[in-house]
C-alpha cells in the first residue's frame, strides 16, 4: 500500500469575509514531486503556510506522514523542510552561521551540522563570501540559502514556495538535480511555481487551485487526458492550466480596451 | 510610439511631488494600527507650532531690539541661530533611516534643471526650512518696525541667506544619502551619534574644570567666524542700518558667492545622480577565498550544558547584539553614566556639598541598569524580521526560544552590573553587606519577574524594528506601556521594602524579603514558559504578520 505523505480534509482558511482556501481535500503520495499551481491570489501560499504550521486553519485538518499536524506539531516539523514565501532568513547572520543555527534547531549535533552546512554552502556556491551577512546577499543567493536550510536535516517532505524565483539558470539546474535526487530517494516535494514549464519538467503530479478551491488534481497524464479526452495527449500544462482556470471570459481583460497601446 | 502630448511644467511637477507625499502620509494612516499615529501627529504638530511661533516672537523681538538700540553686531547671532538649526536638524533626523527616496523621481522624464529645481523646492518643505523661513520673516518684521530704512536691504539679504541655506542643506543631505547608503557607514554614524549624546553629559564638568583655559582660545577663534554666511548676513544688515552701502554690498556679495559655490557643488552632485549613480548595500563580489573548515570535535563547546536549541538561540542572540549598533552602543551607555553619576556624587567634587553614600547610590544605579536594559525585552522579537518564521518552521517549542533570549539578556545584565559595580567600587567604594545582598536579590526579583511579563508582551504586541535605525522606528506602544507599568510596580515594591528595612532598622530584612520574592519570581517564570509556548502558537499569525512586513 502506498504511503500518503500529505492529506488535508476540508481544509479552509478565512480572513474576515475573504475565504482564501475553501474546503480543500488534497492527497499527495510519498515520494511524489508534486506541483501546486494557481493564478495570483488563488490561495497557494495560504495552503502551503497551513501545511507547514505557519498559519492556523479556520477549519479542517492536515495530516503529514500519518501525523495530525495540530496534535503533533513538533514531531511533524522534525520531518519536513520549508522554503516559505519571503524565505524567513535571519538576515544579520552569515550564511554559514544561519545553517548552523537551523541545524542545531533541528537537533543535529555540532559535527553533523558543521559538515552538512559546509557541503551545502559549497554545493549552492555560497562559500565564496563566508563573512558576508545574509542581508548583503543577492535575492538568488538568499533563495539558495533558504533551500539549503530547508534540507540540512534531511526532511521527508520538502515544501517549496516559488523556489526558482530569482535563481540564475546555472543554480536552477543544480537545484533541479538536487531535488530530482531527493525524490528518487523517497523525499516528497511539494512545490508552487508560476513557471509552468518548470512544473511540467519536474513534477509527476499536479494540483490546481482557483479562488481557494481545488479544481484539478492528478498526474500530468491524467490532467492532459482530462482536457484532450485521450491518453498520451501532447497537450501542454499551460493549456491544461488555462483550460481549468482561464476559460472564464469575464475574468480576462479585452485587449480591445487598450487599443491606444497598440 | 508613445503619444505624450507635451512635457509637464516644473510647477506641475512640484505639485505632483507634494501630492505624492500627502497621499503616502494619508494612506499610511488608513491601517487601524496606524490611526493612533494621527493623534501623535496632531500632538507633535501642535508642539512644533508652539516651538516655531514662540521663537518667531523671540526673533522679532531680537531684531527689533538690536536695531533700535544700535547693537548691530548682535544681529549676526540671530542668523547664526537659524543657520545652525537649519543645517543640523536635518542631519539628526536623516542619519537614522531612509526618508522619501527623492531619486526615484528620476524614472520620469525630468531634465537635470527640473530635477535640481524640484529638489530645492522640496528642501523648502522640510520642517527646519519652514521654521527658519518663519523666523526670517519675523526678523524682517522686527527690522521694519525698528528701522524702516533697512527694509529694502533685508528681503535681499534674507533671500540670499535662504538660498544658500537650502542649497547647503540639500548638498549635505545628498552627500549624507550617499554615505549612509552603506550599512557600515550608517551604523558608524549612529554610533557616533550615541557617543556624542553621551558626551553631552561631560560638557558641564569639562567646562567647569577647563573653562578658564578654553575661554582665551575661544576668543581667538571667534573673529574667524565673521567670514561665515550668518556673520556676513548680519554684517550686511548692520551696514545697511548705518547707511554704509559698501559694507552691505560686500555682505550680499559674500552671501551670493557662498550660494553660487554651494549651487555648483550641488549641481555636480545631482548630475551624478541624474546619470544613474548606484547607491547599493551590496559590495562588489570578492575573489573566492580558500575555505578552512574547523574541526568541531576539537573545538570546545562552551554551551554544552544547554540543549542544542537554546544554545543555538543564545549564539544567534549574541551575534545579533554585536551586529546591531543601536543595541550594542546602548550597552556602553550605562557604565559611562555610572562613571558620570559617581563623578557627580563622590564628594570630592567642589559642587557636591552632600556626597551620596554607596548605600544609596548602589541600589539606585542597579535600578537604573535594570530600567535601561529591560526595556527591549518587552518587544524581544523586534529585530527578527522574516526570520521569525524559522522559529515556527523548526521543531522547537517557544519555551526554548524564550530561554535562549532571556539567558542572553541575563548575561548582558550580569556583565553590565559587574562593570558598573567595578566603577562604583573604584569611585565610591562598596556598600555594606546587607545592602549589597538586598540589592542583588531585588534585582533577581525585578528582572525575573519582569521577564515573564516581557515575554508575554513580546508575543502579544510585536513590532518590527530595523537594525541601526532610529528614524521611523516606533516601539510597540502597548509594549512600552506594559514595560512602564511593570517597572513602576517592581520598582515601587523594591523601594518600599528597602525603605521598610531602614525604617525598622533591620538591615537584613530587605534581603530576606527580596530572597522570598526572587524565589517566587523564578518559580513563576519557569511555570509560565509552557503557557507562553501555547500563547505563541495562538499568536503566531500576529507575530509573522507584524515582523515580516
Amino acid at each position: 500500500m502506498t504511503e500518503v505523505a500529505i492529506r488535508t480534509q476540508k481544509l479552509s482558511r478565512r480572513f474576515g469575509n475573504l475565504t482564501a482556501v475553501d474546503g480543500m481535500d488534497l492527497q499527495v503520495t510519498a515520494g511524489q514531486f508534486f506541483g501546486f499551481l494557481g493564478p495570483n491570489g488563488a490561495g497557494k501560499s495560504t495552503t502551503i503556510k497551513m501545511l507547514t504550521g505557519l498559519l492556523v486553519p479556520t477549519s479542517g485538518s492536515t495530516e503529514l506522514l500519518g501525523l495530525d499536524f495540530a496534535a503533533h506539531p513538533v514531531e511533524v516539523k522534525r520531518q519536513i523542510g520549508v522554503v516559505p514565501e519571503g524565505m524567513g532568513l535571519l538576515e544579520r547572520l552569515t550564511g554559514s552561521e544561519y545553517l548552523h543555527f537551523v541545524g542545531r534547531m533541528y537537533g543535529l549535533d555540532r559535527a553533523t551540522t558543521q559538515r552538512r552546512a559546509s557541503e551545502l554552502l559549497d554545493f549552492m556556491q555560497l562559500a565564496d563570501r563566508p563573512k558576508a551577512l545574509i542581508a548583503d546577499y543577492s535575492h538568488g543567493m538568499q533563495k539558495k540559502l533558504a533551500l539549503a536550510a530547508a534540507v540540512i536535516h534531511g526532511p521527508r517532505i520538502l515544501f517549496l514556495d516559488e523556489p526558482f524565483e530569482g535563481v540564475d539558470a546555472l543554480a536552477a539546474g543544480a537545484l533541479k538535480a538536487l531535488l530530482g535526487r531527493m525524490t528518487e530517494r523517497g523525499t516528497t516535494i511539494f512545490l508552487t511555481s508560476h513557471v509552468l514549464e518548470i512544473v511540467e519538467r519536474l513534477c509527476s503530479h499536479v494540483a490546481i487551485i482557483h479562488k481557494g478551491r481545488l479544481v484539478a488534481q492528478g498526474s500530468l497524464e491524467e490532467l492532459r487526458a482530462g482536457i484532450s479526452g485521450e491518453a498520451g495527449s501532447k497537450t501542454t500544462l499551460e493549456e491544461v492550466f488555462l483550460s481549468v482556470v482561464g476559460q472564464d471570459g469575464a475574468e480576462r481583460p479585452h485587449l480591445e480596451e487598450l487599443s491606444w497601446l497598440t | 510610439m508613445a503619444d505624450v502630448a507635451a512635457s509637464v511644467g516644473i510647477l506641475t511637477q512640484i505639485r505632483l511631488v507634494a501630492g505624492l507625499r500627502w497621499r503616502v502620509l494619508r494612506n499610511g494612516l488608513r491601517k487601524k494600527s496606524n490611526r493612533f499615529d494621527l493623534i501623535g501627529l496632531i500632538f507633535v504638530g501642535a508642539m512644533s507650532a508652539l516651538f516655531v511661533f514662540g521663537l518667531c516672537f523671540a526673533f522679532f523681538a531680537g531684531a527689533y531690539n538690536f536695531l533700535s538700540e544700535g547693537r548691530y553686531g548682535w544681529l549676526s547671532l540671530l542668523f547664526w541661530a537659524i543657520f545652525v538649526f537649519w543645517q543640523l536638524f536635518p542631519l539628526f533626523v536623516a542619519g537614522f533611516g531612509a526618508g522619501f527616496e527623492f531619486r526615484t523621481l528620476l524614472r520620469f522624464p525630468l531634465n537635470l534643471t527640473s530635477f535640481y529645481i524640484i529638489s530645492l523646492a522640496y528642501g523648502l518643505a522640510d520642517f527646519s526650512a519652514l521654521a527658519s523661513v518663519c523666523w526670517l520673516v519675523s526678523m524682517i518684521l522686527g527690522v521694519a518696525a525698528a528701522k524702516p530704512a533697512v527694509l529694502p536691504a533685508m528681503p535681499l539679504v534674507v533671500t540670499l541667506f535662504l538660498l544658500l541655506n537650502v542649497t547647503l542643506e540639500r548638498l549635505v543631505g545628498s552627500w549624507l544619502e550617499r554615505l549612509l547608503s552603506r550599512r557600515r557607514t550608517r551604523e558608524l554614524f549612529f554610533a557616533l551619534f550615541i557617543l556624542s549624546m553621551v558626551s553631552l553629559n561631560l560638557i558641564e564638568p569639562v567646562m567647569r574644570r577647563y573653562g578658564p583655559i578654553l575661554r582665551p582660545l575661544a576668543q581667538r577663534i571667534v573673529p574667524y567666524f565673521s567670514w561665515f554666511p550668518p556673520s556676513l548676513a548680519g554684517r550686511a544688515i548692520a551696514s545697511a542700518a548705518q547707511a554704509h552701502l559698501g559694507g552691505a554690498v560686500l555682505g550680499c556679495a559674500g552671501l551670493l558667492l557662498y550660494a553660487a559655490v554651494f549651487s555648483i557643488f550641488l549641481w555636480v552632485r545631482f548630475a551624478k545622480q541624474y546619470c544613474g549613480e548606484e547607491l547599493s548595500e551590496t559590495s562588489a563580489p570578492t575573489a573566492a577565498a580558500p575555505r578552512t573548515v574547523a574541526n568541531v570535535d576539537e573545538a570546545p563547546d562552551h554551551l554544552s550544558a544547554l540543549s542544542p536549541q537554546v544554545a543555538a538561540i543564545l549564539r544567534k542572540e549574541f551575534r545579533y547584539l554585536t551586529r546591531n549598533s543601536f543595541s550594542f552602543f546602548t550597552l556602553i551607555v550605562p557604565p559611562i553614566m555610572v562613571l558620570v553619576f559617581s563623578g557627580m556624587f563622590t564628594g570630592k567634587h567642589p559642587s557636591s556639598e552632600h556626597p551620596v553614600s554607596p548605600e544609596m547610590l548602589f541600589p539606585g544605579i542597579m535600578a537604573y541598569l535594570v530600567l535601561i536594559l529591560m526595556a527591549p525585552a518587552y518587544n524581544c522579537f523586534a529585530f527578527e524580521g522574516r526570520g521569525i518564521q524559522t522559529y515556527f518552521m523548526t521543531p522547537v517549542r517557544f519555551r526554548e526560544v524564550f530561554l535562549g533570549k532571556n539567558l542572553m539578556l541575563l548575561s548582558v545584565l550580569a556583565v553590565e552590573m559587574v562593570l558598573s559595580l567595578a566603577m562604583l567600587a573604584w569611585r565610591l567604594g562598596l556598600p555594606s553587606l546587607p545592602v549589597f545582598v538586598a540589592t542583588l536579590t531585588a534585582i533577581v526579583f525585578a528582572v525575573i519577574g519582569q521577564l515573564t511579563l516581557a515575554n508575554w508582551s513580546s508575543l502579544n504586541f510585536p513590532r518590527k524594528l530595523e537594525f541601526g535605525r532610529m528614524r521611523g522606528q516606533r516601539q510597540s506602544g502597548m509594549a512600552v506601556l506594559i514595560a512602564f507599568g511593570a517597572q513602576f510596580v517592581f520598582g515601587g515594591v523594591s523601594a518600599v521594602i528597602l525603605f521598610g528595612g531602614r525604617l525598622m532598622e533591620n538591615h537584613w530584612l530587605p534581603a530576606e524579603a527580596f530572597t522570598l520574592l526572587a524565589a517566587a519570581a523564578v518559580g513563576g517564570y519557569f511555570a509560565s514558559l509552557d503557557a507562553l509556548s501555547r500563547v505563541a502558537e495562538k499568536k503566531k499569525e500576529v507575530l509573522i504578520e507584524a515582523l515580516c512586513r
